[in-house]
């Protein structure tokens, strides 16, 4: 699904300008990551997308755009993912990772991909166990592929590996591309990480510190397939991390708004 | 390693038993010496302070009378009647006025003036009102217990994580999904949560309105011991009790246990 931001500004009732005049259009099966200082409103443009924002609480101008319908129109099939976990606690890993099926009146029967993304991402064996009895990483691949289960078209990520240590964050990323490369879904991707933002996005968006703008959009060509533990050593990495730094430096600098 | 630890821990758990045990009938022998047990002079007369053995005594005697039976059937249908409409009552409340956030913020003030009433001061309203019968002890038992459940079930639809909620809506999820999903489960971990005290509060609900005017039940049973200086009963009915107590908490614990086996669990829970 194709997502058009058309002059999108973002201000909270209370008086604080969150994002301002953002324009971006990310076509259908697009991987775009938002890489911003924190406190520049990437999260809340997410949530603008999601249809998620309470309007007594702030005020959108500006069009925002999922295949022409409306952001919380019924029907669009969208995932998210978020940074803290939001399993269930009262749901066993399966339970949770079929809960999207399950809203969708899928029988039983048909729940099998549920099954498949469990042993595909190393869950297996866990799948009766309740979230507090896993770790954070297997919570978070958990949390994961709960939004792929239900194969939405529109993937939205609120810095979804933030909270995991490096070598967990690595292996996520890889299967994270892994998936997207079987089924090419839209995917908003946001992050504070740089380093991040390029190796998963095909193109990076950075973002000023707030109110947020739009202050650069990088296309990421790489050759050959994407993968997370050796790209960082490679030298087209190394120059594409030093052009984007250029550009985000000056507002990470400032520090938070 | 593992089988290591296990033995290690069972060993333990044997030994902190039998240190329990040991405890217990340390109290009860100076329990028994202090009130004039094995030859020794009283330090507590048996008059006001019942011997063990006596009163353990005593418990055989009023079940051969055929009267033990009578008053714990009744205790305990008041206590388990009241109990059941207290968390029916509670629940359906509860989750009437959590939906409705307008009405709640009206009526709140007053449900938290009659929560911090002591419930038991009403047992002589609740005798008059509902006469010497069963209906007066089971009303101070519901009302008891009413407001525990009521409270954990209001408090519980307010402190959803909003987060969960969020997580549910955007997977495309109905306002029915989310009270099935979501809003239910987690109200319910409050309400299980409150049942150990609510299962004693509807015991001491019904015992005290029958202190207060009854026909039967072991609070009858006391006040009437009490009165003729009946101490041994007095004594025995309150080993009674404690056993009754006892188990019940015991039988919420196992209950709430095994329905929220989803939580972590905590080093301190024995």
């Amino acid at each position: 699904m194709r997502i058009s931001i058309n002059g999108v500004g973002i201000r909270f009732r209370k008086g604080v300008e969150v994002v301002r005049d953002v324009t971006l259009d990310i076509p259908s099966g697009d991987f775009v990551t938002i890489v911003g200082p924190s406190g520049c409103g990437k999260s809340t443009l997410l949530n603008a997308i999601a249809g998620q924002l309470d309007p007594t609480e702030c005020v959108v101008e500006g069009r925002i755009a999922i295949d022409g319908s409306p952001p919380g129109t019924r029907g669009i099939r969208l995932g998210y993912v978020f940074q803290r976990d939001t399993l269930l606690p009262w749901r066993t890993i399966l339970d949770n990772v079929e809960l999207g099926l399950v809203i969708r009146r899928v029988p039983r029967a048909e729940r099998e991909r549920a099954r498949e993304l469990v042993s595909l991402v190393g869950l297996e064996g866990f799948e009766h166990y309740y979230p507090h009895q896993v770790s954070g990483g297997m919570r978070q691949r958990a949390q994961l592929i709960r939004t792929l289960a239900y194969e939405p078209d529109v993937i939205l990520m609120d810095e979804p590996f933030g909270a995991l240590d490096a070598q967990n964050r690595m292996l996520l990323q890889a299967e994270l591309l892994r998936m997207w490369e079987r089924r090419r879904v839209t995917v908003v991707f946001v992050t504070h990480d740089l380093a991040e933002a390029i190796v998963l996005g095909q193109r990076v968006v950075v973002m000023s510190r707030r109110p947020g703008r739009i202050k650069a959009i990088r296309d990421v060509k790489l050759t050959g397939t994407r993968d997370p533990f050796e790209l960082r050593a490679s030298p087209e990495f190394t120059r594409l991390e030093a052009a984007v730094w250029a550009e985000l430096r000056d507002e990470f600098r400032a520090g938070p708004a | 390693m593992n089988s290591v630890r296990v033995r290690h821990e069972r060993m333990s758990r044997a030994r902190l038993t039998l240190q329990r045990l040991g405890f217990v009938a340390a109290l009860l022998l100076l329990w028994e010496g202090a009130t004039g047990g094995f030859g020794l002079p009283p330090v507590l007369e048996p008059i006001i302070v019942a011997r063990p053995s006596s009163a353990v005594a005593e418990i055989g005697a009023y079940a051969a009378s055929g009267l033990l039976a009578k008053d714990l059937a009744a205790t305990l249908q008041a206590t388990s009647i009241g109990l059941a409409l207290g968390i029916v009552g509670g629940v359906a409340f509860g989750l009437l006025l959590g939906y409705a956030r307008g009405t709640a913020d009206t009526v709140e003030p007053v449900l938290i003036a009659f929560n911090s009433l002591p419930r038991i001061a009403l047992a002589p309203v609740l005798v008059i009102a509902f006469g010497l019968g069963i209906t007066s002890k089971i009303f101070l038992a519901f009302l008891t217990v009413f407001f525990v459940i009521f409270f954990n079930t209001y408090l519980g639809i307010r402190s959803v994580d909003p987060e969960l909620v969020k997580a549910v809506r955007v997977m495309g999820g109905t306002r029915s999904d989310l009270a099935r999903y979501v809003i239910l489960p987690s109200v319910f971990s409050w309400i299980f949560a409150a049942l150990r005290t609510s299962v004693s509060f509807a015991l001491s609900g019904a015992v005290v309105g029958e202190f207060v005017g009854s026909t039967a039940g072991l609070g009858y049973r006391m006040a009437i011991s009490t009165g003729l200086l009946d101490t041994n009963r007095t004594y025995a009915i309150l080993l009674l009790l404690m056993a009754i107590a006892v188990t019940l908490v015991e039988i919420a614990k196992r209950v709430e246990n095994r329905l929220l086996r989803w939580r972590p669990t905590s080093a301190l829970v024995a």
